[in-house]
C-alpha cells in the first residue's frame, strides 16, 4: 500500500517539478528507467513469490540503474554507445517480459 | 532416403542456446533467493523496516520515470518545437507582407484615380495622361490581360537511391546542374522579351524595366520576393509569334536539352487568357515641368480666397503638385490653363 502510493507521488513529483537534468546526464536518462522498471517487476514477482526482501530490491534497483548507466557511458567511451544502450534495453526487455509473465502467471494462474 | 545427423554438433550453437535459455529463464535477481534461503536458515522476523525502505526505493523508481517521461517530451520535440514556431513566423509575416501590399494596391490604385481625375480636367492634362498611360503600360505598371504563353522551369526532382552502405532508399536533392538559378530565369526571360512578349511576370510578380531577379541564400527573389521552384513565367503576346519564335530560339532550344540531360523541368504551353496584375511599388525617380502651350495666364481673374504666390515661370512641376490657383478656378495640380 505505502509502496504503491510512494511510486505514483514519485511519479507525480517528477512531472509537477520538472527537474533540469544535467545534459551529460540526458543520454542515460532513458537507460536507467528502463532498469528502475525491470527492478520494480523483479520486485513485484518476488513478492508473490513468497520471497521480497526490501534490501535486495533497493540495492538491485540501484545497481541495476547504476550499472546499466555505466555500461552505457563506457560505451560511449568505446564508440559503441548506441549498440551497447540497445543490448543493455533488449537484456533488461527480455527480463521485464520474464517477470510480467510470472507475475501474470501468480495473478491469473494462466 | 534418410537424413543423415551431422556428426559433430557445433559448440558455439549449444553454448548460445544455454544462453539465451538462462536469460529467458532466470529472469528474476538472484538475490531474492538468497536472501529467502539465508531467512530461512534465521528466524522469520517480520519485515517491518522493510516497508520504509521499499517506499523510498518505488519513490526514487518513480521519481527517475517522472523525470524521464517529462525530460524526454521536453527534449525530443526541441527542433520540431523550433521548426514550427519558425513556420507559424513566416506565415505570420507573409500574411502582413500580403496585407501591405493589397493596402499598397489600393492606395496606388486610389492615386492613379485621383490623378486621373485631376488631369482629364484639363486639355493639357489629358495629354499628359494619354502619353502617361502609354509609358506606364510599356512599364508594367498597369495591369494587363491577353493571350501568351505560359512557361514553367523547375528543380529536378528529388531522386530515390539506395545506400551503397545501408541499403536503405534515401532521397537525394538535385545537385547543382538540376538546379534553377537567378540567371536560369534572368535567360528565360530575356528569350520572351526577344521572342516579342509585351509583358512578363514570374509567379505573378510582373517584370518592369527595373525588376530584379537574384539569388540570395539558396532563394531566388523576384523584385526582393522569394519564388519557389517550380517557377511559372507568364507572357503576354501573340502566341502564334511568341511560342514558334521562344521554342526555336537558343534559349528555348538549350533548355530542352537540359531536360535530358539534368531532368529539369522546362515546359511551355499557349495560353488564350492571361491576366498580369500591375508591378508593386514603384518610386518617382523622375519629374519635369509640362512645357508652357502658349500664352501663359494672365493675373487678371484671381480668384477669392487665395492670394497666391504665382510660380514665376508659370510652369507648374507635372509630379509636384504646386499650389498654382491664379488663373483657373478649377483645382489642377497639373499646371495651369
Amino acid at each position: 500500500m505505502i509502496p504503491g502510493v510512494a511510486l505514483i507521488v514519485g511519479v507525480v513529483l517528477g512531472l509537477v517539478l520538472q527537474p533540469s537534468v544535467p545534459l551529460w546526464l540526458q543520454p542515460y536518462l532513458p537507460i536507467a528507467v528502463v532498469a528502475a522498471l525491470d527492478a520494480v517487476f523483479g520486485g513485484i514477482r518476488a513478492r508473490l513469490d513468497g520471497i521480497f526482501d526490501a534490501k535486495v530490491f533497493v540495492v538491485s534497483f540501484v545497481s541495476n540503474v547504476l550499472v546499466a548507466g555505466l555500461v552505457v557511458f563506457l560505451g560511449d567511451q568505446l564508440g559503441v554507445g548506441a549498440q551497447l544502450s540497445t543490448g543493455v534495453v533488449v537484456v533488461l526487455g527480455i527480463r521485464i517480459f520474464g517477470n510480467a509473465a510470472a507475475i501474470r502467471r501468480h495473478m491469473f494462474r494462466a | 532416403m534418410t537424413r543423415r545427423q551431422p556428426k559433430h554438433r557445433p559448440k558455439l550453437g549449444g553454448m548460445s542456446v544455454s544462453l539465451l535459455n538462462e536469460l529467458l529463464n532466470n529472469t528474476l535477481d538472484q538475490g531474492y533467493a538468497e536472501a529467502a534461503r539465508r531467512r530461512a536458515g534465521q528466524d522469520p522476523q517480520p519485515p517491518r523496516p522493510g516497508q520504509i525502505v521499499v517506499a523510498v526505493g518505488l519513490l526514487l523508481v518513480g521519481l527517475l520515470c517522472g523525470v524521464g517521461f517529462a525530460q524526454a517530451r521536453r527534449s525530443a520535440p526541441e527542433s520540431a518545437r523550433v521548426k514550427i514556431a519558425l513556420i507559424h513566423d513566416i506565415e505570420a509575416r507573409t500574411a502582413t507582407s500580403n496585407d501591405l501590399e493589397r493596402r499598397l494596391d489600393e492606395l496606388a490604385a486610389q492615386v492613379a484615380r485621383d490623378r486621373d481625375a485631376a488631369l482629364t480636367a484639363s486639355r493639357q492634362g489629358t495629354a499628359a495622361r494619354s502619353r502617361l498611360q502609354r509609358l506606364e503600360s510599356q512599364d508594367g505598371l498597369l495591369a494587363v490581360r491577353g493571350p501568351g504563353v505560359e512557361v514553367t522551369v523547375g528543380d529536378a526532382p528529388p531522386k530515390q537511391q539506395t545506400d551503397p552502405v545501408t541499403g536503405q532508399q534515401q532521397t537525394v536533392q538535385p545537385d547543382e546542374n538540376g538546379r534553377i538559378a537567378d540567371r536560369d530565369l534572368q535567360v528565360v526571360v530575356n528569350a520572351l522579351w526577344s521572342a516579342g512578349a509585351e509583358a512578363i511576370a514570374i509567379d505573378g510578380r510582373r517584370m518592369t524595366a527595373t525588376t530584379t531577379i537574384r539569388e540570395a541564400g539558396g532563394a531566388i527573389l523576384v523584385d526582393f520576393f522569394a519564388v519557389t521552384s517550380p517557377y511559372t513565367i507568364e507572357a503576354i503576346g501573340d502566341p502564334d509569334r511568341l511560342l514558334p519564335h521562344f521554342v526555336d530560339s537558343r534559349v528555348g532550344q538549350q533548355y530542352q536539352t537540359y531536360v535530358g540531360a539534368y531532368q529539369i523541368q522546362f515546359d511551355v504551353r499557349r495560353r488564350d487568357q492571361l491576366t498580369l496584375r500591375a508591378a508593386a511599388g514603384t518610386d518617382l525617380r523622375h519629374a519635369s515641368t509640362v512645357p508652357e502651350p502658349s500664352a501663359p495666364a494672365g493675373p487678371s481673374g484671381t480668384p477669392s480666397g487665395t492670394p497666391s504666390s504665382a510660380p514665376s515661370g508659370g510652369g507648374a512641376a507635372t509630379a509636384t503638385p504646386s499650389p498654382s490657383g491664379t488663373a483657373n478656378s478649377t483645382p489642377t495640380p497639373g499646371g495651369g490653363s
